[in-house]
């Protein structure tokens, strides 16, 4: 018979606390089947978006074609010297910060009205004719919505210049696509035009979510309408509103590239410069059409970094006035 | 609701009524003017006046599309570069979102994270070119296909769909010996057809509206889709007018071309568009219901 402390010793297991490596291998080769399914889009998704993450250390190196992206000779900030020297920043600047602040005031409300007005329709079958319409140009690509755009706008024949000649407003047509002031209109009606059915699916839904039993209870307090919109479906579909406008906020920078490409005539049209290009347009023409590809990330790095600050001062500023927030 | 109707509720719903009824007009009227011009013979057109009733009647304007060779290209790669796009990306969306929706997956939570990160932080358009170019892809038709595979949002709302499906279905399969794969073929696949209904939509959508690709990978032309030579059509024709009206004579001598460009674009602009307005309609349940749940879980 062992002594009792012999009996303990050998009886005594060490609490298992962390699995060893091993362990953790075991259980994932277990389950082989299973991650065939999900370690190639992984492994996808390194190589697609990750690379790319690392070549951003290009901004800092002078790259020559036929280097290898991320290796190439290492010239520090003197990309982002050059960049920030750049006598058109100020314009560029302006005009991403311009049109994005006018589309969060613009293109961020018109949906939510969209969905309210929406609601208060009593036939099933209008708002839902209406709502199907309505998100009609969402599945169109900007190529036909620039190209409708221009017809629409153009100097013989298009219809917008044919109402204002006729309602007298003007006594000779507008070249629109000529003129920097008009530009910025131009962006936010088609952006507005093209996405306002789509996002206000969101809000529909959210305004749906909310119990119908409190508009009853409103109505039979004696609440009309307006009423019954402020006090019950505006803060039931504050959380999604707030959550969308700090997503937005974040994405502020995002002026819709492809857009403002297309209503260019892809850079073409030198006419409307001073309005016209954003950063993203500037990357594409510093980086593709003139191939300066070092100079051109570090433009991008830059927007990046713009861009995730100004997401989480949003983030931030959102939570201290709503409670809501992304994280 | 009813009995609490006032005069100013029936002023208020007329109000709210025609303001829908605008929108709804102000939506459709760009679609019904561009088909009028493209069913009106071109000549006609160009006296200008064109609501959304064609004058003279004519499908003349199709007719040179159809018989336009390299039109006729651009449509076998756009149509080509749906099917295929899409039924990839379905594919591997699926068999990924499915992964992840097992909460017993090893290293579910690293994979998640690798998959969230890409949603707030990318590379950018510089290095992605560059890497597209060292993959070889550079006017190759995969560069339709492969980049665009897997996006993280849409594998988000595949995976909230699967997860939302009840384990009894694929117990009485595993209980039998059935391997995973023969599971999500046979079992999960048919059963989720309204959500690969709804990514196929929007894989669809992508792949059939998708220019931009094409305009900085791809340079030969045999190999460009439809929205690229429309994006080519517009520039020269657009763009000849606004030169012209600022004095810049030298294209007036094209005046005559512009006009039946004007028709012919529109008309490829119809077709652009057609086979999308005839499909959405359908889809819409699906849609609406993947975008919520697509927008709550992100």
């Amino acid at each position: 018979m062992e002594s009792p402390s012999v009996v303990k010793m050998k009886t005594y297991t060490k609490p298992n606390l962390r699995k060893s490596v091993k362990q953790h291998l075991k259980e994932w080769r277990k389950q082989w089947d299973l991650q065939l399914m999900v370690v190639p889009w992984v492994l996808f998704i390194l190589i697609f978006s990750y690379i790319p993450m690392y070549g951003l250390i290009m901004a800092f190196q002078e790259y020559q074609l036929g280097d290898v992206i991320g290796f190439s000779r290492w010239v520090g900030w003197m990309h982002f010297e050059m960049f920030f020297q750049t006598p058109e920043l100020d314009l560029i600047i302006r005009n991403t910060f311009a049109i994005s602040f006018l589309k969060l005031v613009f293109c961020f409300p018109v949906p939510i009205v969209l969905a309210i007005l929406l609601n208060e329709v009593r036939s099933a079958l209008y708002r839902r004719s209406v709502q199907t319409i309505t998100y009609l140009p969402h599945f169109i690509s900007w190529v036909v919505v620039a190209g409708l755009t221009f017809d629409l706008l153009s100097v013989d024949g298009g219809i917008v210049n044919h109402v204002l000649m006729t309602l007298g407003l003007v006594k000779e047509s507008i070249l629109f696509m000529g003129e920097p002031k008009y530009f910025w209109g131009i962006v936010i009606a088609t952006d507005l035009w093209k996405e306002v059915g789509w996002s206000a699916i969101i809000y529909i839904a959210a305004i749906a979510a909310i119990d119908p039993e409190l508009y009853q209870a409103a109505a039979i307090d004696g609440a009309g309408r307006f009423k019954r919109i402020w006090h019950i479906t505006l803060p039931g579909i504050k959380p999604t509103v707030v959550i969308l406008l700090i997503l937005a906020v974040g994405g502020i920078l995002d002026v819709g590239f492809e857009q403002i490409l297309l209503l260019t005539n892809s850079l073409r049209n030198t006419m409307v410069y001073e309005t016209s290009e954003i950063l993203d347009t500037y990357v594409y023409r510093v980086g593709i059409t003139q191939m300066r590809f070092s100079f051109a990330t570090a433009a991008g790095v830059f927007k990046s970094v713009l861009s995730v600050t100004l997401l989480v001062i949003a983030n931030r500023v959102a939570r201290k006035i709503s409670k809501e927030s992304l994280f | 609701m009813d009995l609490w109707r006032t005069k100013s509720d029936v002023i208020v719903d007329a109000a709210i009524y025609l303001v829908l009824a605008l929108l709804a007009v102000v939506t459709l009227y760009p679609f019904l003017n561009a088909l009028a011009i493209s069913l009106n013979d071109a000549k006609d057109t160009g006296r200008g006046g064109i609501g959304i009733i064609p004058r003279v009647f004519t499908i003349e304007n199709y007719k040179v599309i159809i018989n336009n060779d390299s039109l006729f290209r651009a449509y076998m790669i756009t149509i080509s570069r749906t099917l295929v796009g899409t039924v990839s990306s379905v594919i591997a969306t699926a068999m990924f979102a499915y992964g992840l929706s097992k909460s017993y997956l090893k290293g579910r939570s690293f994979y998640m994270i690798v998959c969230l990160i890409t949603m707030y932080f990318s590379g950018g358009l510089i290095p992605t070119y560059l890497l597209i170019k060292s993959l070889h892809l550079i006017n190759n038709f995969l560069v339709y296909v492969i980049p665009s595979m897997i996006s993280v949002w849409n594998t988000v709302i595949m995976m909230t769909y699967f997860k939302g499906l009840p384990d009894a279905i694929e117990e009485s399969a595993k209980v039998d010996g059935a391997g995973i794969f023969r599971i999500f073929f046979n079992i999960v696949l048919p059963v989720s057809a309204p959500i690969i209904a709804t990514i196929s939509l929007f894989n669809g959508v992508y792949q059939w509206n998708a220019w931009f690709d094409a305009a900085i990978y791809i340079t030969n032309e045999n190999l460009k889709p439809v929205q690229s030579l429309l994006v080519s059509i517009i520039d020269t024709s657009k763009f000849a007018e606004a030169m012209a009206k600022a004095g810049l004579d030298a294209e007036r001598m094209g005046a005559a071309n512009a006009i039946n460009a004007r028709s012919v674009t529109m008309a490829t602009m119809i077709t652009a568009v057609l086979p999308i307005i005839m499909v959405y309609p359908f889809l819409q349940k699906y849609f609406v219901k993947g975008v919520m749940i697509g927008s709550v879980k992100g």
